[in-house]
């Protein structure tokens, strides 16, 4: 209110106003439209998590599986000792992709899956059921840095649209009413003086006929 | 910074993810990594099972036609929620997708058909925002 009241009211300044609210509109509607399509990918991703974390943890439910198989054929205490044993290095290549201008990561990881040679323990020592619930726990991972990936991509999708949600009602909420209640303030003010004048006019024509 | 130039600042950015040059779909088939430059010097890729479905969907005399990415232009002035498809064989490739009538030259497709468009097609395809 006090903004609208702040305006001088010209009609250069009512040009000027009806500028503003155009592009205040054009601008509230195109982030409008942006922040629905941030809505179908973000539910998109959320769609594709659920995927992934489903298969997540089926495979993870397999690995323990194995793995307690493993606990009962080769024992507890080897099945640490071969774990202790066991050496990875994994290599991953965190690079990002762009969704709509957002930057989200994208992660390629080699392969995952290794043969049971170059685990690192010793195949004497252990059985077969441990070097199956080996390869399901790297099933697993390789499952969980895929989910990672996408959970990362919906954090920097709803962070972005916490943004633009804020932007758009900013200007729907705050910065177009109060143009517009200037807009409406100017047109007003310019109404009640073309009304003033018109009044003064008559009111001079009729001393002037009265002074004839 | 005024809220005029804030609201300009933010309209700049809302197409600097579409790529400075288009490929066309034989292009893109052909190379190695098919990939194509944003307007903010990133790199877009695309997925080559996405590219061999769309030339799946073209009979190979139209694979020069279509322009990858596809644009998605959502214009407000269409109505909320309503996006065109223009070109003639980006239209017989979303048609398909969609399992739409083929119309003209130009295509119009709401918020739940752009939804399914960018599930199948979420390389291939890119938001264009216009006023």
């Amino acid at each position: 209110m006090t903004i609208a009241l702040a305006v001088s009211p010209t009609r250069m300044e009512l040009l000027k106003l009806k500028q503003r609210v155009g592009l205040a509109q054009k601008g509230h509607d195109l982030l409008k439209e942006k922040m629905d399509a941030l809505v179908i990918e973000f539910f998109e991703v959320l769609r594709r998590i659920q995927e992934a974390r489903m298969k997540a943890f089926d495979q993870l439910s397999v690995a323990h599986r194995a793995l307690s198989m493993g606990f009962a054929v080769v024992g507890t205490l080897e099945t640490k000792q071969a774990s202790k044993e066991t050496k990875r290095e994994l290599q991953v290549e965190i690079s990002t992709r762009h969704i709509m201008g957002i930057a989200v990561p994208a992660v390629e990881v080699g392969e995952v899956e290794r043969s049971a040679l170059v685990r690192g323990y010793g195949l004497h020592m252990t059985s077969s059921v441990l070097d199956e619930a080996s390869r399901e726990f790297e099933r697993a991972l390789k499952l969980l840095i895929e989910l990672a990936e996408l959970e990362a991509s919906a954090f920097a999708i709803v962070r972005e649209l916490e943004k633009t949600k804020r932007r758009v009602n900013a200007l729907e909420y705050i910065l177009i009413p109060r143009l517009r209640e200037a807009l409406k303030f100017i047109m007003m003010r310019l109404d009640e003086m073309e009304r003033e004048n018109f009044t003064r006019l008559k009111r001079i024509k009729a001393m002037m006929e009265k002074r004839e | 910074m005024s809220a005029d130039r804030l609201i300009k600042f933010e309209l700049s950015k809302l197409n600097v993810h579409l790529p400075e040059r288009r490929l066309s779909l034989k292009e893109a088939l052909s190379s190695a990594k098919p990939q194509v430059v944003s307007r903010d010097g990133s790199v877009h890729t695309f997925k080559r099972e996405e590219l061999e479905f769309l030339a799946g969907l073209l009979p190979e005399a139209d694979r020069d036609k279509l322009q990858v990415p596809i644009l998605i232009a959502l214009e407000p002035k269409l109505g909320r929620g309503t996006a065109r498809i223009s070109g003639e064989a980006e239209v017989k490739v979303v048609s398909q997708v969609l399992e739409k009538e083929l119309t003209a030259v130009e295509l119009l497709i709401y918020r739940p058909e752009v939804a399914i468009l960018r599930r199948k097609l979420p390389t291939t395809t890119q938001y264009l925002f216009l006023w």
